[in-house]
């Protein structure tokens, strides 16, 4: 007999599996999170959110130790932050990510011992890992990640035990998201500069808020010292890294607000990448023009553009074929300026540029050049000229060196061959640096190893940061000829001003050229000039002439030995051009006046000879046609 | 394609000229001794010479053709040797001796087309055969002409009109009339009518030497 009791037990049953296997999958669609997928919508969601610390406990003001929030936790309960970790900005690190088109490296300076040497953690050709001069990812931080946005290094796990325990201490340098995506005017990037030369490592990101102030430094801590059980210190005078949040910052729910956009501002981009040309009447910015896209209104993301993975486009020909950034093919300058022949549907006129015309280009000055190479940087002088940039100078930090002599010496436009065969303008720097030679391979001395050794034959302490030393030659023996007492088991050689010196057998110096003393490039591509401002539009000469700066300019070597100073190398040698032929293909062009007529003239007499014959013809076919 | 499309143009002039030299010795019976061989050759050189009949006019036309001719073959050597040897754009020193010989090629070729222009103009004995088609009773004075004639007469005109196209391809480019497209147009303009008109220059220089032999 049917039981209504059964009935309803059934039922229930029923009910209830249904909703276990309803929920899990509308809570959570291959593992994305709220913030992850766009759902169409232009606006910008409003980012009142609680805050939470390293472990993800809730940031109160009533706490009783106040900890900086943590963007890992804070922005990661929306985001996924392991996927944007492998964006760009922070996957220097990653050996498999391939590391594309050479970029501007991270300087190491040390004026002292005549040092400036290029370092990367990609796998960009002349430039140094770190680890091959004995520096960990903690020193590196220490250095660089003043201009970093987080993460990459500043996560990595340090091998030395001393490190650990100073790691422990500073915290980790997570991806620091308000780098970019903080739109307060409050917004203190370098703060975040300042607090790194701290080792306030877990402080750095939230010090950048309006809505909070970081005092005090890991730095000065003793090992012992536990910054999330703090006792009180045995020295009075030690602050230890605290934070205090704005009072009315907190809503009734605890909760604060980020002034976060999706569509990163320019000056967010501008602490990290901003340059200043050095020698120049006018420098100051209120005296310069800006980027053409700029001054047109467009900002550096509508071109730079990632998805949540945060791979941005850097917007050179050829970065399709190592990035998946979809847009990646179609967000260089041709990409947006040139429509896709092969495209089914019309693609020109992207964001509003400009088809151009390249009116009297012949088309194989395209194969040659880059659009760079007549659109940007500054117009080519009869020498390069110098230039400071943020990263490598620490632009728009507290303490910065505005002398225009401060190492380290960036040099450009640098019309060079790049690895595609096209010339394009470059920055560049000659590396100098103490090393040992082993067969063709030049490896840097660890450059406390070289402070140590120069501070010996200086005796007194060494200056890190100003200008070049005055090396003489007999000061590069001095140093090689201590070096070569030392326990290294290679020959001593010092790199500078695209030379290598060495001591031969009778301990005379010799200098020579080598791979390891050629100069660092890295393309460049802003500031982009209006085309009225491009080379080639007054005429051919400017740059097909004996003396133009294109072709013939000087370029700096730059080096601390003094009676090689004022060597220069012409820009040709960068080029990969046979200088006689390229002279004489420019002196060919005072004629091209005379060529243009004779070649006219004899159109024209030509052109009235046809003429003459062909009426005398069709008169002649009129009279037949007349006859009867 | 313009690279295929030259090399069997060549092939096919210069196989028909070779061809039509063997058929026409094998018709007149010449035979293949080297003694032969070399009085052609040696007939063939001094028909570089000036001729003692010639006057002043007679002169400068013979040296402005052979200016014209030297130009010519360091033009077709300098412009179709990188593009058919090694499938590249001209370049390096080939394009400066290019650029060079390229406007003294222009002004001869002017001048010539100025000089010649009579000898080489069609008349009623080059179309007997147009004669006969429009029923023209009227007997001409002037001797029937040669196929020789009519044909040399047939390239002058080519040459001096596709003199037009080839010169002003290159130079139009040379102003910011054309931008990047206008600029590839002009470039297979030069190309092709300059392929055109090396081919028909080869004939007519091969006839000239013919009618210059065989007199």
């Amino acid at each position: 007999m049917f039981n209504i009791r059964t009935l309803r037990k059934g039922l229930l049953v029923t009910a209830v599996c249904c909703l276990l296997l309803v929920l899990p999958a509308a809570a959570d669609t291959n593992g994305e999170l709220l913030g992850d997928k766009d759902d169409g919508s232009r606006a910008i969601p409003v980012h009142l959110i609680p805050l939470l610390d390293e472990d993800g406990q809730k940031i109160t003001p009533d706490d009783e130790l106040i900890l900086p929030f943590s963007a890992y936790q804070t922005c990661g309960e929306c985001h996924n932050y392991d996927k944007i970790s492998s964006g760009w900005h922070f996957n220097a690190v990653d050996a498999n990510v391939a590391p594309g088109r050479s970029g501007q490296p991270w300087i190491l300076v040390d004026a002292g011992t005549g040092t400036q040497i290029p370092l990367s953690y990609r796998s960009w050709p002349s430039a140094f890992k770190p680890e091959q001069l004995g520096m960990t990812s903690w020193k590196f931080n220490q250095l660089f990640a003043r201009h970093m946005p987080g993460g990459g290094s500043g996560e990595l796990e340090s091998d030395n035990p001393d490190e650990v325990v100073r790691g422990f201490i500073s915290g980790k340098l997570e991806n620091n998201c308000l780098s970019c995506h903080d739109a307060d005017p409050a917004h203190d990037q370098a703060e975040y500069a300042l607090q790194i030369a701290r080792q306030n490592f877990r402080w750095a990101a939230a010090a950048t808020c309006g809505f909070a102030s970081v005092s005090g430094s890991a730095k000065s801590m003793p090992d012992t010292y536990d910054p999330l059980m703090p006792e009180a210190l045995d020295e009075p005078k030690l602050r230890p890294p605290t934070i205090r949040y704005r009072e009315n910052s907190f809503d009734h729910k605890k909760r604060v607000f980020f002034n976060i956009v999706r569509k990163v501002p320019a000056e967010r981009c501008y602490f990290c990448h901003s340059n200043i040309d050095l020698g120049e009447t006018e420098v100051e910015k209120w005296s310069t023009d800006e980027d053409v896209h700029l001054a047109a209104g467009l900002t550096c993301v509508d071109c730079h553009r990632n998805d949540l993975d945060h791979n941005i486009i850097r917007g050179y020909e050829g970065e399709a074929s190592v990035s998946t950034n979809l847009l990646a093919a179609t967000s260089s300058c041709k990409g947006c300026h040139l429509p896709e022949e092969t495209s089914p549907s019309p693609t020109g006129g992207r964001l509003g540029a400009p088809e151009p015309k390249h009116g009297g280009i012949s088309p194989i000055h395209f194969d040659r050049l880059t659009c760079t190479s007549c659109h940007s940087g500054t117009w080519p002088k009869q020498k390069t000229i110098r230039t400071r940039t943020s990263r490598a100078h620490g632009l728009g930090t507290y303490s910065v060196d505005k002398s225009d002599d401060a190492l380290p010496h960036i040099i450009y436009p640098v019309f060079s061959k790049q690895s595609d065969g096209k010339i394009a303008p470059h920055k560049l720097i000659w590396p100098a640096f103490w090393g040992s030679l082993k067969g063709r391979q030049v490896t840097p001395i660890d450059l406390e190893i070289v402070r140590q050794g120069a501070g010996i034959i200086a005796n007194k302490a060494l200056r890190r940061y100003g200008d070049w030393p005055s090396f003489t030659e007999e000061t590069i023996v001095e140093g090689l000829a201590l070096a070569s007492q030392g326990s290294i088991d290679a020959e001593p050689v010092y790199i500078c001003g695209g030379k290598l010196y060495r001591l031969d057998d009778k301990g005379k110096l010799i200098a020579e050229e080598h791979d390891a003393a050629k100069p660092y490039l890295w393309p460049i591509a802003h500031d982009v000039r209006p085309a009225a401002q491009s080379l080639g539009i007054r005429r051919c000469e400017d740059c097909h002439s004996a003396n133009s700066p294109f072709f013939f300019g000087g370029v700096e070597v730059d080096t601390p030995v003094v009676s090689e100073k004022a060597f220069v190398k012409k820009m040709v040698e960068f080029q990969g051009l046979n200088p006689v032929y390229t002279k004489l293909f420019a002196i060919s062009f005072v004629f091209r006046p005379l060529l243009k007529v004779v070649a006219l003239g004899s159109c024209a007499v030509l052109g009235m000879v046809l003429l003459l014959y062909g009426l005398r013809a069709l008169a002649c076919i009129v009279r037949v046609l007349g006859e009867n | 394609m313009f690279r295929i499309v030259s090399t069997i143009a060549f092939l096919v002039v210069f196989g028909s000229i070779c061809l039509h030299c063997v058929v026409s010795a094998v018709a007149k019976g010449c035979r293949w001794r080297p003694v032969d061989i070399a009085k052609t050759l040696v007939h063939l050189f001094t028909l570089l010479f000036l001729e003692q009949k010639l006057n002043v006019v007679g002169v400068l036309r013979k040296l402005i053709y052979l200016l014209a001719l030297l130009c010519f073959v360091i033009l077709l050597i300098t412009g179709f040797y990188p593009v058919l040897v090694h499938g590249e754009h001209l370049s390096g020193y080939l394009l400066m001796l290019h650029a060079t010989f390229a406007p003294v090629f222009a002004a001869c070729l002017a001048v010539l087309a100025v000089m010649w222009a009579h000898n080489c103009r069609f008349n009623k004995s080059d179309w007997p055969w147009l004669q006969h088609i429009i029923h023209r009773e009227i007997a001409s004075d002037e001797p029937v002409t040669t196929k020789h004639n009519l044909v040399q007469r047939i390239c002058f005109w080519l040459i001096v009109l596709l003199a037009l196209p080839v010169i002003l391809s290159i130079v139009l480019g040379m102003f910011p009339l054309f931008g990047t497209k206008g600029q590839e147009f002009l470039l297979n303009t030069h190309r092709y009518s300059t392929l055109l008109l090396a081919l028909v220059a080869i004939i007519h220089s091969y006839l000239i030497i013919r009618t210059k032999i065989e007199h």
